[in-house]
């Protein structure tokens, strides 16, 4: 999928070369549009302090310039992000409200196990800069070397290794693809379930569970005392880069790799508000594409471990809506835990 | 294990820079008004103020936030000793006897007892955090879910049947408690109790169903009075019996050191946290009391079991921020987001690099324990001026503070609605005689306990014999027996007395 979101970008920079004639005499007609007249909004469907609040609050100052208008933060965490976008589909589509949002895979989540009444086409990505990815790992004190000696534990028996996960997530879809994949019975391994990620991290360094299957990212301020023994994901990481990735793994075990992107991002507007209003969705994209490119943006969000990769609408909905399909397609997985 | 020369840089980063002071009574101060209010929680108090520390240096804006911290772990008891509301979810339990207290006119007693009981906490948490903080962590890393369900399982046992008028009425308030508490997903996520309510998918919101359940049941049960205090000679406001309660913190040492003790140690613990550590500090002093029964009355000990607890989970909650990164709660969520927005990664290879910009905030919140105590008397001797005011004024403008605080907590309806329907369950239990107080404990208990159980008995593939892999846990569960066994043994002796007593008495 990484491979995907590399070569669309590419065309994606093209296109946006060809348009940048369009691009310098936006700021005329924004003006002539008088949109936005008001401050922005940018909703965040979590709690202070997490990833996408600080993404919003970093991104915000720099948006503010591009719009000549305030650009506030407000939270609205719960329920898996079913309130926030719930909350969301109620305003009017005005342009005054963007979301950050991590979009895969909470969208597609909170419509697969939480029955939320919205559908994942509702949403239009705008760009999603920030990937997180699952990551098999283990507490240094467990001695476990390496991803080879789980396969092979778990295959003579099931029961002889712990597995931490979060129930309803990615981990979870790309750990029983694994364990199918590796022709292990996931119904008799002790499988135990954490209500999100800061707690199965405790679990995985704590050694409480033998092996977590978690987003990587979180893992790195306690990272030396966690072995990582597999990335889910075709493409070395920075955060990691002697980790063994799914692919390599794969295709020394002969099966096919298929996983899901943890986390995928970014900027969400809705799919409705871009139909009914093209300018001013024209006016946002050209905002957040702007802000996200501002060499000081890149280097203040840089030192604070925030991406600001532009991908663009066509490739960030591309990975959104491929990555939902996935979920869609393996959402028997995500019912038993 | 202490590093003299990052302790002497820490000192010096401290002297040498006036705004790293400039915050800390701003930050007390934001921290009382708010953990006052009730509904608005310790964490939503720095979640308010994170913004404004964004524009101050590191080390400021972590000292605002920390003061902030320390305040609000304060502020939370002063409407649960006057009102009978805990303005935060840490200060449950001191409405228990601090309400009590202010009935009888010992209001300025039981917030001067708080005040001391907190600044004391706070105080030794941080000396501990000072020189064990890197054991502690690694104690408490290995706190998993089995040694976790099992203090729970102590704090259910411990206060269960608070407060009611039989063990019975006890037991059925604390169930509906546990109830109430496991609605919403629940670890392994499956739905349970939602009744399609999107808004009960994380679970009843607990402080507005705990205010509305704390609240109704006693702001009716002053339908007739007309002051919370009743006599008039009482009503007074003094420094010197703010100072008095202090006094009767010094003369429970015990009570005091127990107290803190289990905060620190509760408050490190990922996922439990200080309203656990105040109900479990609460529970083990009333078992280990001479004469348990004047609990619940207007017994000081409880106010400073209750309080040193709940302020010392700060110290421990900070030892496992600042040593391994993981936030044990709300609080150090967002002191770690705060860390975050400037740059710096909060965890060990922080804490190792770092040193004295550790050292200087664990020095900076040493001073503020004893600028609390300053802030924090002139905040109560301002705040305890409402047993002056008539009640026909206070309960509707409580009503209206708390209506308004769950909404601010919920950010929508659902909040004032669970008030609402709580305070509803909460005049009918207590006009039959259920006590609330167990409502309460179970709400707070029964998710943790349910969870980590859950976990338990997944970690253990079904096996349950597997338990005894985890001595601490079962440990745990001996001395509750144990001790447990001891104070009914002591309870039947002493009612065994009163009988023979009785039997003398009506003899003659």
């Amino acid at each position: 999928m990484t491979k995907h979101i590399e070569a669309i970008s590419r065309r994606q920079a093209l296109m946006l070369a060809a348009g940048a004639g369009a691009a310098l005499a936006a700021p005329g007609i924004a003006r002539a549009q008088s949109f936005p007249e008001r401050p922005v909004t940018l909703l965040v469907p979590f709690a202070t302090g997490g990833y996408n609040d600080r993404l919003a609050r970093a991104m915000a100052p720099f948006l503010q310039k591009q719009l000549g208008q305030p650009v506030t933060v407000m939270n609205r965490p719960g329920g898996g992000t079913v309130l926030g976008n719930t909350f969301y589909m109620q305003q009017p589509d005005d342009g005054y409200m963007m979301m950050v949002h991590s979009a895969g895979p909470y969208i597609p989540l909170s419509i697969l196990t939480r029955n939320a009444r919205y559908k994942a086409e509702d949403f239009h990505m705008i760009n999603l800069p920030s990937r997180d990815l699952t990551l098999a790992a283990s507490a240094t004190s467990k001695g476990i070397n390496s991803i080879d000696e789980v396969v092979t534990r778990l295959k003579a028996d099931p029961r002889s290794l712990s597995i931490g996960v979060q129930p309803a997530s990615a981990d979870l879809i790309n750990m029983a693809l694994f364990m199918q994949a590796h022709g292990i019975d996931r119904s008799k391994v002790r499988v135990v379930t954490y209500d999100g990620g800061g707690p199965a991290r405790t679990a995985t360094a704590g050694g409480h569970v033998d092996v977590g299957f978690v987003g990587g990212e979180g893992f790195l301020p306690i990272k030396d005392r966690i072995k990582p023994l597999l990335m889910f994901s075709d493409e070395k990481s920075t955060d990691y880069p002697d980790v063994p990735l799914l692919t390599d793994h794969a295709r020394a075990a002969g099966f096919q790799p298929q996983s899901v992107d943890g986390s995928q991002r970014g900027f969400v507007v809705l799919k409705r508000f871009v139909e009914a209003q093209p300018e001013r969705y024209r006016i946002l994209l050209q905002a957040v594409e702007r802000a996200t490119k501002d060499p000081e943006c890149v280097s203040t969000l840089a030192n604070q471990q925030l991406a600001t990769t532009w991908y663009g609408p066509e490739a960030s909905n591309r990975a959104y809506l491929a990555s939902a399909a996935l979920m869609a397609q393996y959402a028997d997985l995500l019912k038993q835990a | 294990m202490i590093d003299f020369p990052a302790f002497g840089s820490a000192v010096a980063m401290l002297a040498g820079s006036p705004s790293a002071w400039i915050w800390v009574v701003p930050g007390l101060l934001i921290g009382l008004v708010f953990g006052a209010l009730p509904g608005i929680s310790v964490s939503m108090a720095m979640a308010l103020v994170l913004p404004a520390s964004l524009y101050m240096d590191f080390l400021p804006a972590i000292i605002f936030l920390t003061s902030v911290y320390t305040g609000a772990g304060f502020g939370g008891s002063i409407p649960a000793v006057l009102i009978n509301i805990p303005g935060t979810s840490s200060a449950v339990a001191t409405t228990f006897d601090g309400y009590p207290m202010a009935r009888k006119g010992q209001h300025s007693e039981a917030l001067g007892a708080a005040l001391f009981a907190s600044c004391i906490g706070v105080l030794i948490s941080y000396i501990v955090l000072f020189v064990l903080v890197q054991p502690l962590a690694e104690i408490v890393l290995r706190i998993g879910p089995y040694e976790m369900a099992a203090i729970g399982i102590w704090g259910l046992v411990l206060l269960g049947s608070i407060g009611g008028s039989s063990v019975a009425k006890g037991l059925f308030a604390a169930a509906i408690g546990v109830l109430c508490g496991t609605v919403g997903m629940n670890t392994a996520g499956y739905m349970r109790g939602d009744m399609g309510i999107s808004w009960l998918l994380d679970g009843v919101p607990t402080i507005p169903a705990m205010v509305g359940l704390l609240a109704a049941s006693q702001l009716f049960a002053l339908v007739n009075a007309k002051f919370i205090v009743e006599a008039e000679e009482h009503r007074t406001i003094s420094l010197r019996r703010i100072l008095d309660g202090g006094v009767m913190v010094l003369r429970h040492p015990v009570t005091l050191l127990r107290g803190t003790a289990i905060g620190i140690f509760v408050g490190a613990v990922p996922g439990i946290g200080s309203s656990i550590a105040n109900l479990i500090s609460y529970g083990e002093t009333r078992r280990a009391s001479k004469d348990p029964d004047s609990f619940g009355k207007g017994n000081p000990e409880g106010v400073i079991a209750a309080e040193s607890a709940n302020s010392s989970s700060e110290g421990g909650s900070m030892a496992t921020m600042l040593a391994l990164g993981i936030p044990g709660g709300g609080a150090t969520a967002i002191l770690l987001a705060a860390f975050a927005m400037h740059n710096v990664i909060g965890g060990p290879r922080f804490m190792e690099q770092n040193r004295d910009i550790v050292y200087a905030i664990i020095l900076s919140n040493f001073a503020q324990a004893f600028v609390l105590l300053l802030v924090g008397g002139a905040f109560v001797f301002v705040a305890s001026t409402i047993v002056r005011l008539p009640l026909r004024y206070l309960i509707p403008s409580v009503l209206v503070m708390s209506t308004m605080g769950a909404f601010a907590i919920e950010g929508s309806i659902a909040g004032p609605l669970t008030l609402l329907v709580f305070a509803v369950l909460g005049w009918l239990m207590s006009r039959y005689g259920f006590p609330v107080a167990a409502v309460v404990v179970g709400l707070l208990l029964g998710k943790l306990i349910e969870t980590e159980m859950l976990r338990a008995w997944q970690l253990a593939g079904g096996d349950a014999m597997y338990v005894f892999e985890h001595p601490v846990a079962v440990g745990i569960i001996v001395v509750m027996f144990v001790s447990l066994g001891l104070s009914v043994r002591r309870d039947l002796r002493r009612r065994a007395a009163l009988k023979a007593q009785a039997v003398v008495v009506s003899a003659d």
